[in-house]
């Protein structure tokens, strides 16, 4: 798969069909990659496709000018679909190399299952349903289902639907929702006033340095409400309440865009389960709406279309 | 002389201090590893703690700090000084870069404008170093000046011995503390030799270097290499997380809230990398990715440097470890092309 990528990207840019790849190389530090953006064919032998190509690479299409070969899961694909239908980005200036993506490791639940620090474990790897890790010289297997990240388990696409060169075979989707939505059934399961009081916990420790909105694909705003002063929506100083506003509106903005990427919760520096709050309100879009974004790029964005047969039980 | 304790004894050396001073130590009880007031008895942190994800600063200058309080009478506008509880800090268990961080810190809140609201918590404070002994894949102290085990930086340094902690008064406020502490053993030669190959040990394990030889000029003829600081840039997403969690960045806003005319004014940690921090009526000098990546970098390698001689970063690998996109300063740092000769 890693080969013909390269191939292909190198061989996009040799007859100029775009002016950009986007993919994966190796990170600096162990079981991680880093978005390679480039314009050098030379570079396409350092693309990789592994079980950690954790970022959502369509966060970059909007500040990129020109054509662009794109590396894509099936996440990333749908969020590229969603710029599409947002004319944020035109389809004609893509070549999508979709990855026929297994889930990505959550290095996280690795360190909890061995109580040790991902630049502590020797060896990560991926064979099929078993994820092995090498610590102290021990090997562990564990299930694939057990390390992937939560949103990875829920995935409703691994392999693109939309896409110019496919790189793999095509794998089915196999959603599992119990596992993945685990944490919001425990929220849901709380009094209102016990829920309100895990919120207030989890985002005292949000220091507002907006990674979660700037990793969002769906978040493109040019002007985000949060930096507006007249009116002021919400204080810029990271106090819980207004925390919890910036999320809520966040969350409110991205509805029928936000794919469950999970990169919000993934890059959150103070571990906020923020992907409680987006999965929740996707699934609200797909019960109100029986919509689900970035699945189809000729579809009209949610917001800006209305069906007859669509719920309106706020009209009382 | 360096005494010595026992690390069973942790939690009666910090419930004797807990008299004098707020102590602070390693907890991850909020759901994320920071400096919290210590509960009275769980040293576990002794375990798991390599460092902290929120840098000690935060101690120091909060994320949201009351500068003071204000309101409308008949006579006009009336301010009132915050509540300050006076209460002395005492911080165990600091890293040597983030003591190191703190030095630096210093430097810009006692400059020209002396910051109340920092140095006053500051010089009530007391800090108490612990040695590392398992220094991570994205620390590069050893290159910035500093090491695991630097006692340069903090009042009192703690040495893993194996089950004791060598310790060594730095200052003249430690021994004073140490001195009224009592208890405490007096270590032997062959501590004081266990305690030097455990130096050597934690040094060696560093294993990420940076050759900042001559940054400082090389950044000075980069300046205008837009080339260059866009390619830099290119993969960085403009969040705040280098920033608010680098233990050097000091930036901060000032917001007032008014709620039914009782104000209250707040500084809040800002960050440079944000288009809004250099926002002005007219235009913003720094609304692209680069040029704000060019400052943060700069201000770090260059412009402190100038400033006060030294490099306004410790290695700490904060920004390595905690960046979304894995945005390295170490490879950014060595990629600053040299002067081309012939050059303007």
């Amino acid at each position: 798969m890693e080969q013909k990528l390269r191939q292909e990207a190198k061989a996009l840019l040799e007859q100029k069909r775009v002016d950009w790849i986007i993919g994966f190389t190796p990170g600096s530090l162990k079981f991680t990659t880093t978005p390679l953006i480039t314009r050098d064919k030379a570079d396409t032998e350092r693309l990789v496709i592994n079980p950690f190509i954790t970022n959502n690479l369509a966060n970059f299409l909007t500040e990129i000018k020109g054509r662009v070969g794109i590396v894509a899961k099936g996440c990333e694909s749908r969020s590229i679909v969603s710029l599409i239908q947002d004319n944020k980005v035109a389809r004609e200036d893509l070549v999508i190399l979709a990855v026929p993506c297994p889930g990505i490791i959550d290095l996280a639940k690795i360190e909890r299952l061995v109580g040790k620090d991902r630049d502590e474990l020797d060896d990560v790897s991926r064979d099929g349903d078993k994820v092995s890790v090498k610590v102290d010289g021990k090997k562990k297997d564990f299930a694939a289902a057990d390390v992937l990240f939560d949103h990875c388990l829920a995935c409703e696409l691994p392999t693109p639907q939309e896409y110019d060169i496919i790189l793999g075979e095509p794998r089915p989707p196999a959603p599992d929702l119990k596992v993945s939505g685990q944490n919001i059934a425990e929220l849901k399961a709380l009094t209102p006033a016990e829920r309100w009081a895990s919120w207030e916990n989890e985002l005292s420790r949000c220091i507002r340095c907006y990674a979660c909105r700037n990793v969002c694909p769906a978040c493109f705003c040019q002007r985000c409400f949060v930096e507006e002063t007249e009116p002021q929506w919400t204080l810029p100083m990271p106090q819980w309440q207004d925390n919890l506003i910036f999320q809520i509106i966040r969350n409110i903005h991205v509805a029928g865009r936000c794919t469950d990427c999970g990169e919000c919760e993934r890059v959150c520096p103070v571990n906020i389960p923020l992907r409680s709050l987006t999965r929740e309100m996707y699934d609200t879009v797909d019960e109100l709406f029986k919509f689900k974004s970035g699945m189809d790029k000729d579809a009209l964005p949610l917001m800006a279309h209305y069906e007859q047969e669509e719920a309106e039980d706020f009209f009382k | 002389m360096a005494k010595k304790a026992s690390k069973k004894d942790v939690a009666q050396l910090l419930k004797k201090w807990s008299q004098q001073f707020a102590v602070l130590a390693p907890s991850r009880e909020s759901g994320v590893a920071a400096m919290a007031e210590w509960d009275g008895k769980d040293t576990s942190f002794l375990e798991w703690y390599r460092n902290t994800v929120v840098p000690p600063k935060a101690s120091f200058l909060p994320p949201m700090e009351e500068m003071f309080r204000f309101h409308k009478d008949e006579e006009g506008y009336q301010i009132e000084p915050p509540s300050r509880n006076g209460q002395k800090q005492l911080v165990f268990g600091i890293r040597p870069c983030d003591a190191r961080a703190m030095a630096i810190l210093d430097m810009t809140f006692e400059d020209a404008y002396q910051d109340p609201y920092y140095l006053e918590k500051r010089k009530n404070a007391v800090l108490v170093g612990l040695g590392c002994t398992n220094p991570c894949q994205s620390c590069f102290c050893t290159s910035m000046g500093t090491s695991p085990t630097d006692p340069t930086d903090v009042d009192i340094m703690l040495i893993d011995i194996g089950d004791h902690f060598l310790i060594e008064e730095v200052t003249a406020k430690g021994k004073e503390l140490l001195a009224k502490t009592g208890g405490l053993k007096e270590a032997t030669k062959n501590d004081e030799a266990e305690a030097k190959k455990s130096r050597e040990t934690a040094y060696n394990k560093v294993s990420r270097k940076l050759d900042t030889e001559g940054i400082k000029d090389k950044l000075l003829d980069s300046f205008d290499d837009e080339e260059f600081w866009s390619q830099t840039a290119a993969k960085c997403i403009s969040c705040g997380i280098c920033t608010l969690l680098c233990p050097t960045c000091y930036c901060f806003d000032i917001n007032d809230e008014v709620v039914k005319g009782e104000g209250t004014r707040f500084r809040s940690w800002d960050s440079c990398g944000f288009p809004l921090y250099t926002k002005m009526p007219m235009e913003n000098p720094r609304s692209e990715k680069w040029r704000r990546v060019r400052q943060k970098v700069c201000h770090k390698y260059e412009f402190y440097p100038m400033a006060f001689d030294v490099i306004a970063c410790t290695g700490c690998g904060r920004c390595i470890r905690l960046c979304p996109v894995n945005w390295d300063i170490t490879q950014v740092i060595e990629s600053v092309p040299e002067k081309v000769k012939g050059a303007k």
